[in-house]
């Protein structure tokens, strides 16, 4: 596949499809892609469903724990719902919520046209979807009834007789595999696939989260890989990891898994707080301050947070040294995290107020986050452990930080790059509804079971007894998990009824400084017709300032323009069947066959930037012999059967695909004036 | 930070919240510590629990207020704030020092809660009951085995008991965590912190009950369908009365043994050995 060589000197030649193959069904199409942003959608979807899964499971054992002595539920009916929940919260839904938003939009941060490994993105997401398949086929036979973490030796066949923790280990290692290969992916994609002058103290942190989350997955991803191994040899082949008669170690399992557990943990508040960054600099309209520091403590965080396994395991015959090595690791994690608020509050300060639905999201997440991680750090100190571990207190603080990185973090992504990923806005009143409710719920179910752990209400019971005097904590904790679920269908409705009928939106709807927003909404397969060079930390600022003072040749479309002037150089007309021109240096894999709806149309009523220029369809005047075609669209609809549908039903909107130009030396013309220094 | 129309909910969020804070305080009594401690050890872990939940609160609110405060900001954008390596260096300085001095503290205090302190006055002084030993030397040791879903501690001269621990006040006692099958984990929350009873592994930890009474507890590691009924009590009583109690729980067992065995003479001959065989083999 090596390209033909190119004689100096003369213009590269385009490629030109003469017949577009047929394409089959769409969901055939978006199902076989190795597009990253196909897969990306894939992970979002099935997230948030696996979301829907875990709030139902969190609602079922709340009622059931929502009076005393309670026997709504049998104890084994509990004990699938607490075994499938564990899994299904973090490892089904907040983590892959994250994954999902970094595959979808951490390419397009970077200025890359695709990921380094596609298919291994793709198989990422299929082996995700087939081992949390197989976790829940579990309850058509008899599902796994070891508890969250399957804690050998409950999980072995003496205490498990049945084929539930199977189904449970098994799915999982399909899910963790999964992960790893996401991790490949990513870490090759952002160390290998950044546009030119993307050097890292100019990476968005978000995308430093994701390559921080894919090196922390490459760790616990294969050791939780082993203990799943050993365990299923141990059910299944006579195997002995784990039995303590036969000289096995059970603490073994407790290990291997706390550090995945762990880990997946810290992921989670990694993601979020990459987001958290993104928005909080956005909506400040102000560089990230402390760039370089940010980014470093999410690192730091992610090192210690695993080192600090033993945590969760100070109540284990351990060797007080050892407790005390998780211990140092654990209190120093306040380093990090600290130095983040700082800088995220040194952002903030001067910025302007901005009450936009992510911002809104974004801030209510960093404010749930740090109760929980204060508490947990609280924790981290080994007689506070002692006292307090698996009980509601522990229970508390890992939701409310789960919830505040996890479900609002992950949802002040999901509003922020939306519009993005579908061209349009998510509904504000859902929103904010959704938002109130979360915040309430979170907070009122959360604190009354901690105020019942401190009285000793363990976690992971089916009931508790009405002597201990904790039955209005748990009804009052149960009513806040009501609320919070109302909040997260709210912004689940939310998504789903925006998805097609949300407001339009164009390429850039909050004005944002980093390149994913470069791209048309949605990006067309190949993310950019134009690769930017990237002069600074906020590379679309650059862009504007240059088509501002005029030192580009490149021109934006005119804003909000019903766009008769727009070049549609697809060359959908005429009488020909449609050629499409793809850049050669398009790095996906597919051919460009899609003509996708280029940003330039409508513009979103409620933007009021004036600089915004960022369109993709605005396809470079120095293509002169491409033809160009007035309504394109109705001419499409009569020519390309494949694209009826979309084009019909954004029938206003223009296609206007530039041809991809491979060649960033003539971007650096539209901002060479403007090379600003890099930050931090 | 939340727009003008989410201001209202967020009201009554907390309004609702400070009547759930309410409510649960007629019915209980309202605590933000863990329960009252009654052993050395336990008065630790109050003590790191309080003043880690002050310091962490205070962090979490400081940081709050600050983030609250920085996004209030104006309609004006201000000037572009940018980072500067020094003041990096400082705030990540001042951290760092926080966490060496809770590291240091967590040590001291983690060292003070494992010191098994002496018998006091009151106490058994003489823990095994045939042997005489210095006085306040030797700590009461008991054997707790966990088992799905029962606790069972073996006191020093063989005699058993189940679910309730009987032990002298003001002694130290040492127990030593077992479990015959899975994972368990002992807690009396006024007795101290949560230990693991490990299959195949022994663990420590001791308390020294200052007061007379009765302390409940209950297993905080998810051990199959029935952990929620894997309760546990600790009796405390005076040592003459503890003594009492060992000899009367000897007599007991013996007698219900030699009930035991006697019916199974009587049923079936051959069966004698393994009908009797888990009570016999406690003692000794």
């Amino acid at each position: 596949m090596t390209p033909p060589t190119i004689p100096a000197g003369l213009p590269r030649p385009e490629i030109v499809t003469e017949q577009m193959p047929k394409r089959g069904a769409a969901w055939l199409a978006i199902a076989s892609s190795g597009d990253h942003k196909d897969v990306g959608r894939m992970y979002l979807a099935t997230a948030l469903a696996f979301g829907a899964f875990a709030l139902v499971e969190l609602l079922m054992m709340r009622v059931q724990l929502s009076i005393p002595d309670s026997t709504l539920m049998r104890p084994e009916v509990f004990d699938r719902l607490l075994s499938a929940y564990g899994v299904t919260a973090l490892v089904l839904f907040a983590i892959p919520l994250a994954l999902a938003l970094m595959t979808y939009v951490v390419p397009l941060q970077i200025g890359a046209r695709a990921v380094a490994l596609p298919r291994l993105n793709a198989l990422s997401y299929w082996l995700y979807l087939a081992g949390a398949v197989t976790i829940y086929l579990g309850f058509l036979w008899h599902p796994s009834e070891a508890g969250t973490t399957a804690l050998a030796p409950l999980s072995d066949t003496t205490y498990s007789e049945t084929f539930g923790v199977d189904f449970w280990a098994a799915g999982l290692l399909l899910v963790v595999l999964g992960f790893v290969f996401w991790a490949i992916n990513m870490f090759t994609t952002i160390r290998n696939h950044r546009a030119p002058g993307m050097v890292g103290r100019r990476m968005p942190i978000f995308a430093w989260a994701a390559a921080t989350v894919s090196g922390l997955l490459l760790f616990i991803g294969p050791v939780m890989i082993a203990a799943l191994t050993m365990l299923l040899i141990d059910r299944n082949f006579d195997g002995v990891f784990f039995d303590a008669l036969e000289g096995g170690a059970p603490s073994l399992y407790e290990h291997l898994s706390w550090i995945f557990f762990t880990g997946g943990y810290v992921a989670v508040v990694i993601a979020g707080f990459g987001i958290i960054s993104e928005i909080f600099a956005t909506f400040s309209r102000q560089p990230q301050f402390g760039h370089r520091t940010l980014a470093g403590s999410l690192i730091a965080f992610a090192v210690l947070g695993v080192l600090a396994w033993m945590q969760n395991m100070y109540s284990a015959p351990i060797g007080i040294g050892w407790l005390y090595f998780a211990m140092l690791m654990a209190v120093a994690a306040v380093i990090p995290i600290g130095l983040i608020y700082f800088n995220w509050i040194a952002t903030l300060s001067g910025g302007r107020r901005e009450s936009r639905l992510p911002m809104t999201f974004a801030l209510g997440a960093a404010v749930v986050a740090l109760v929980g991680l204060a508490g947990e750090w609280a924790q981290s100190v080994i007689p506070v452990g002692w006292q307090v571990a698996n009980t509601g207190v522990a229970w508390g603080d890992t939701h409310l930080t789960l919830i505040g990185a996890g479900v609002l973090g992950g949802f002040a992504g999901l509003y922020y790059w939306f519009p993005k990923i579908t061209g349009r806005l998510m509904g504000d009143s859902l929103g904010r509804a959704s938002f109130a409710a979360l915040i309430a719920g979170s907070f009122v179910m959360v604190l009354p079971i901690q105020l019942a752990g401190l009285e000793g209400m363990p976690v992971d019971v089916y009931k508790f007894f009405g002597d201990t005097g904790m039955s209005a904590y748990n009804l009052i904790g149960s009513l806040g998990a009501l609320i919070f679920a109302a909040g997260l269908a709210l912004t689940l409705v939310n998504a789903a009824a925006s998805y097609n009928n949300g407001a339009e939106t164009g390429p850039d709807p909050w004005s944002a400084s980093t390149l994913e927003w470069f791209a048309a909404s949605p990006p067309p397969v190949h993310n950019f017709d134009l690769i930017a060079d990237v002069r600074s930390a906020e590379p679309l600022n650059d862009i504007r300032d240059a088509v501002r003072t005029g030192t580009t040749t490149w021109t934006p479309p005119p804003v909000g323009a019903p766009a008769p002037t727009d070049d549609a150089v697809d060359g959908s007309a005429g009488d020909e069947p449609a050629p499409v021109a793809v850049g050669v240096a398009a790095e996906s894999e597919e051919t460009a066959t899609e003509a996708s709806s280029s940003g330039s149309g409508s513009e979103p009523a409620a933007e009021t930037e004036s600089e915004h220029e960022t369109g993709e369809g605005g396809a470079s005047e120095d293509e002169p012999t491409e033809e160009r075609a007035e309504s394109p669209a109705e001419v499409e609809a009569a020519e390309e059967p494949t694209e009826n549908a979309e084009a019909a039903a954004e029938a206003e909107r223009t296609e206007a695909e530039g041809p991809g130009r491979e060649d960033p030396a003539s971007e650096d013309d539209s901002e060479d004036d403007d090379g600003e220094s890099p930050v931090a | 930070m939340p727009g003008p129309r989410t201001r209202p909910l967020l009201l009554a969020a907390a309004l609702a919240l400070t009547a759930g804070f309410a409510l649960p305080g007629t019915a209980a009594a309202f605590q933000l510590a863990p329960d009252s401690p009654v052993s050395p050890n336990a008065d630790d872990a109050a003590i790191s629990w309080w003043v880690m939940f002050v310091l962490a609160t205070a962090i979490a609110a400081a940081l709050i207020i600050g983030l609250l405060r920085a996004v209030r900001g104006g309609d004006q954008l201000g000037p572009r704030t940018r980072g500067t390596r020094s003041i990096q260096g400082r705030v990540g300085a001042g951290l760092a020092l926080l966490a060496l001095a809770v590291f240091i503290f967590g040590i001291v205090v983690t060292e003070s809660s494992r010191q098994v302190e002496a018998t006091g006055p009151d106490g058994l002084q003489s823990a095994q009951r045939d042997v005489e030993l210095p006085e306040g030397s030797q700590p009461l040791q008991i054997k707790v085995s966990g088992q799905q879903w029962l606790w069972r501690y073996e006191y020093p001269d063989g005699t058993f008991s189940y679910y309730e621990m009987v032990v002298p006040v003001d002694t130290a006692v040492v127990l030593e965590l077992r479990s015959t099958d899975v994972h368990h984990r002992w807690w009396v929350p006024a007795l101290g912190g949560q230990f693991d009873a490990v299959p195949g592994q022994t663990n420590q930890t001791w308390f020294q009950a200052d007061e007379v009474g009765t302390y409940d507890g209950r297993s905080t590691e998810f051990s199959g369908p029935a952990t929620a009924a894997m309760r546990a009590r600790v009796r405390v009583v005076e040592a003459s009365e503890y003594e009492a109690w060992l000899e009367q729980q000897a007599t007991d067992i013996e007698a219900a043994q030699a009930n035991v065995a006697e019916t199974n003479a009587e049923t079936a001959e051959g069966d004698e050995a393994t009908a009797s065989a888990e009570p016999t083999e406690a003692p000794e």
